[in-house]
């Protein structure tokens, strides 16, 4: 399906600026929140870093070197400043630049993503498909039944459970580590199955719902589908060349916008099979607390959500022929 | 999982589970009572869970969660006074989990509480109202969602130190921006009814409006969106303390007992499958309940 | 015209529709009986909820699965009631066709207008894409649609409400149906394009040879286009006739105001329109005498008791009525 003609009528120019410019204060917002999160919840931080055995002296030194007795509101333009001219400060642990942290575990983590989310795609669409085909049939109950099962599972568990069955018991697959792509495309990808599937799974089931739903939703509400019908289109077509079209849009949609959480689920993920991506950076400067690694790791996947959302907002504005003239013509 | 849409639309997914709405379900009911057992099946299994971690501990012959013997490590289920056996430091596992499961249900009820409140209230203000404070606070709700959940709950955690209280604020600022959409795009789809119309045309006022007419409407539908949203914090929670970020040990958390379990995954597997397992059912139950009121609220 | 069972393209025998509801069962339809032959426009005129759109999508089998249908529908002398949708496929474009109500969502929004049209070629006709997509182009030139080859590739909301009211049309004609039903084609549509889409339906039916079955709420529609008209109410029809006879000699009541409610040119500006006092009745919950009683001018106590059976009180000329205008009570 090709892309609608993309006559640059005005406005679509104009939500396309609104969108872009909307989100500008919102990354203000997000580079605020994150320093007063970290930096102004209650606790001495130059204590806590030092530790319980620390002399007032040595205290007092930290405090200065790190500026903690400058207001609030300077450090936070210091740090403000800082950041938008690229530096993002060192790990107080490893002396390492955040940045390069950054380089290093980002690419990973992206890795890993998508990874799971082109599997849980590809099984989505079938499965929906098949669902869809005949509401409330035998395959329907099975697939609602297992997406409720599988969205109830924490994934945490099921990683370990994975773990437990394909690492320890059959051993077909690594528990922990990662195997650079350099090293070889084939165990790199067998490295990252296990964590791949335990994220993937639970998204599977979360959008095969959505996606079951909304194709119901096209197929029992939509005239162009009585159309279709009319016409002498067999079913499978007109769920396939019909409805699902107009309902991967608001699939796509969803998994833009879930971004987000995705990366929030990573961190655990990489927690348990000891990835080196960006979730076991951002534990390992928690439990060093190491502040500056924290600010930056945390601004910087908050920032990559907002432009996500951003992203997928504007995708959606510009592809989906129905915004134009409008849901709202019902 | 929490998903958002944009603002342009007027329905706003919010879990994966309001997203099964009533497309495809059978219009012919069963007669009577077997209607409602969408309800009642997880429901019931709720109530009796609840009187497990609650109640039972009270009136009922169950240890001490902590300060367990080394000497009794590592018993077998089913022994004498040991239903699920004993964990490697000594502890009875049943008594940590029903104490483990209280701990969880109660941050859950609190932090979706604070979310139904602070959140539904502010969403409420800012639909009915709009203009700037719908502005501004459209803004803020933006900027608190751009964070993954678990990574702002981590730092949150991580800064104030791990307790239960501190548990329930990190997962709050989740709870509350959710919570504030939804109410929000609620509030909007309301004022536009014509009875909310007559109210403002015979000069109610706004306060009355809002408590007698948009918050009866609105509720149900933050309810079952509550109710959804629990296994999604027990899940939150369960994370959290596995990074022992959530209920400090040797306080009991299914989260910190399934990390304690996980060394010793190969040799012992029960010590993570037994909590894992009422995770599971917990979390199954609050998503079918969620899932029944939602599609027979949504009928209304 | 009423019975004669040679020479007759579609028939319906009592036709009842009854939906299964959460409310219980709601009869839609009610012993509904007429026929049309080759060449001949039937018009079926009745307000919102009268059982006209359900009618016609028994004829074509497109209900939801909650209805039930019982009765006869005989298509060039095959019965249609209890075929499968397997079977019914093979009719639908085929034998008979629709064109529905609202162009801008009886269209598939993502899909180019050309590519409709020719799936509806290629659903009963076995040709390849570009022998399909020639016969598109033939169809979207008999129904007059400018710049056809153009517009082809056009999406549906690039076309404005008559444009696409044209592309729905060629879809319909796409497998040269014996039968159009054409189920408010112009309600929607401003009442220039609705003269000249109702001039390009005659045309093509004489062209074709088609029979045309058109439903409306409009009776002025009728009186210009339609060789005989059936009224219905509540599900049931109430009057039917020739046209001319019809307006000549109405008897229904509900006609009698339908046909005043008609604006005219001779009533002075800003007169009062005449409309049929009260609503349409609930389905749900029918009165046992007749449906029409509560609204209508001419009623008695026997009409709220007792039922008006559908009699042909003149040659040709059918109606229900106890009390009817211009004689021939009981």
């Amino acid at each position: 399906m090709r892309i609608a003609n993309r006559r640059r009528d005005p406005l679509t120019k104009r939500l396309i600026v609104n969108r872009v410019a909307t989100a500008i204060p919102v990354l203000w917002g997000v580079t605020f929140l994150t320093f007063l999160v970290i930096n102004r919840l209650p606790g001495d931080a130059a204590q806590q870093l030092l530790g319980i055995n620390a002399t007032q002296q040595q205290i007092q030194e930290l405090r200065s070197k790190l500026n903690l007795d400058q207001p609030f509101i300077t450090r936070y333009f210091d740090w403000l400043g800082d950041v938008l001219g690229g530096n993002l400060g060192r790990s107080f642990a490893s002396d390492q630049t955040v940045t390069s942290i950054l380089n290093e575990r980002l690419p990973v983590t992206f890795e890993l993503l998508a990874y799971a989310l082109i599997v849980s795609l590809l099984f989505t669409v079938p499965v929906a498909l098949l669902a869809a085909r005949n509401p409330n049939g035998i395959v329907d109950r099975i697939t609602m039944a297992t997406s409720m099962a599988g969205l109830s599972v924490a994934n945490y568990v099921l990683a370990l459970l994975l773990v437990y069955v394909f690492a320890v018991k059959l051993e077909w697959l690594p528990a922990i580590g990662y195997v650079n792509p350099s090293d070889g495309i084939w165990p790199f990808i067998k490295s990252l199955t296990l964590p791949a599937v335990s994220i993937g799974f639970p998204l599977f089931c979360f959008y095969t719902r959505l996606l079951r739903a909304d194709i119901l939703e096209q197929m029992q509400g939509e005239d162009y589908v009585v159309t279709a019908k009319a016409k002498g289109v067999g079913p499978w077509r007109v769920l396939a060349r019909h409805a699902l079209p107009n309902s991967l849009f608001g699939l796509l949609t969803v998994v833009g916008l879930n971004i987000g959480t995705l990366i929030g689920v990573t961190v655990i993920i990489e927690s348990i099979f000891s990835l080196p991506g960006i979730g076991g950076a951002l534990l390992e400067a928690i439990n060093n607390r190491d502040i500056l690694v924290v600010q930056g790791i945390v601004l910087v996947l908050a920032v990559i959500v907002v432009l996500c959302n951003l992203v997928t907002d504007l995708l959606y504005t510009v592809l989906d022929p129905r915004i134009r003239y409008g849901r709202t013509a019902a | 999982m929490g998903a958002q849409l944009p603002e342009a639309e007027p329905h706003v997914a919010t879990s994966a589970l309001t997203l099964a709405p009533t497309a495809g379900e059978p219009i012919e009911r069963r007669r009577g009572w077997l209607r409602s057992l969408d309800v009642v099946i997880p429901g019931a299994i709720l109530a009796f869970l609840l009187f497990l971690f609650f109640v039972w501990p009270l009136i009922g012959p169950v240890g001490k969660p902590t300060g367990g013997n080394i000497l009794n490590s590592n018993i077998e289920p089913f022994s004498q006074g040991h239903l699920f056996g004993t964990d490697p430091v000594g502890n009875d596992i049943w008594s940590r989990i029903l104490y483990g499961g209280r701990s969880s249900i109660e941050i859950a009820l609190a932090v979706q509480l604070i979310g139904l409140v602070v959140g539904g209230s502010f969403g409420a203000f800012a639909g009915y109202w709009g203009g700037a404070l719908d502005l501004v606070l459209m803004r803020v709700l933006d900027v608190l969602i751009a964070f993954p959940a678990l990574v702002i709950a981590l730092a949150i955690a991580e800064s104030l130190g791990p307790s239960k209280f501190h548990t329930i604020l990190a997962l709050s600022f989740f709870s509350v921006p959710a919570f504030a959409r939804i109410s929000r795009a609620a509030t909007l789809r309301l004022r536009e009814r014509t009875f909310i119309l007559a109210a403002r045309l015979s000069g109610t006022a706004s306060p009355r409006i809002l408590l007698r007419h948009i918050a009866p409407n609105i509720v149900p539908q933050l309810v079952t969106f509550g109710l959804l949203g629990m296994g999604v914090i027990i899940i939150l929670e369960g994370a959290l303390s596995f990074f022992g970020l959530g209920i400090p040990p040797p306080n009991p958390s299914w989260g910190n007992m399934i990390f304690d379990g996980q060394q010793v995954l190969s040799a012992e597997p029960r010590l993570v499958l037994v909590p894992s397992l009422f995770l599971f059912v917990t979390v199954l139950c609050f998503n079918l309940l969620g899932d029944a009121l939602r599609a027979r609220w949504s009928a209304v | 015209m009423s019975g004669a069972a040679n020479g007759d393209l579609l028939q319906l025998g009592d036709l009842r529709v009854d939906f299964r509801t959460a409310g219980g069962p709601v009869r839609a339809v009610d012993r509904l009986s007429y026929s049309i032959s080759a060449g001949r426009t039937l018009a079926l005129i009745g307000e919102s909820g009268s059982g006209k759109t359900v009618s016609s999508r028994a004829v074509m089998g497109l209900l939801p699965p909650n209805a039930k249908v019982s009765g006869s529908i005989r298509f060039e002398g095959e019965e249609l009631v209890g075929l499968s949708d397997k079977q019914m496929r093979r009719l639908r474009g085929a034998g008979i066709a629709m064109v529905f109500q609202d162009p801008s969502r009886s269209l598939n929004p993502t899909m180019r207008v050309g590519a409709q049209v020719a799936e509806a070629v290629r659903s009963h006709a076995d040709l390849d894409r570009a022998a399909a997509r020639t016969r598109a182009v033939e169809l979207l030139k008999l129904v007059r649609l400018p710049l056809p080859e153009q517009r082809y590739h056009e999406y549906p909301h690039q076309l404005s409400g008559g444009m696409r009211q044209r592309v729905v049309i060629a879809i319909a004609l796409a497998s040269s149906p014996k039968l159009l039903i054409a189920d408010e084609a112009t309600t929607a549509l401003d009442v220039t394009t609705q003269a000249q889409i109702m001039e390009l339906l005659r045309d093509l039916q004489r062209q074709l040879g088609m029979a045309l079955i058109m439903i409306s709420h409009d009776l002025g529609l009728a009186a210009s286009f339609a060789d005989e008209v059936v009224v219905m109410y509540a599900g049931r029809a109430v009057e039917q006739a020739p046209t001319h006879e019809l307006f000549a000699r109405v008897r229904m009541p509900y006609t009698k105001a339908l046909l005043e409610a008609i604006p005219r040119l001779e009533r002075p500006p800003h007169a009062r329109l005449p409309v049929v006092p009260g609503r349409p009745p609930d389905l749900a919950a029918l009165p046992p005498g007749c449906p029409f009683e509560p609204r209508c001018p001419n009623r008695q106590d026997l009409c709220r008791e007792s039922d008006p059976p559908f009699a042909e009180g003149e040659p040709g000329h059918r109606w229900a009525c106890w009390f009817p205008c211009n004689g021939g009570g009981p």
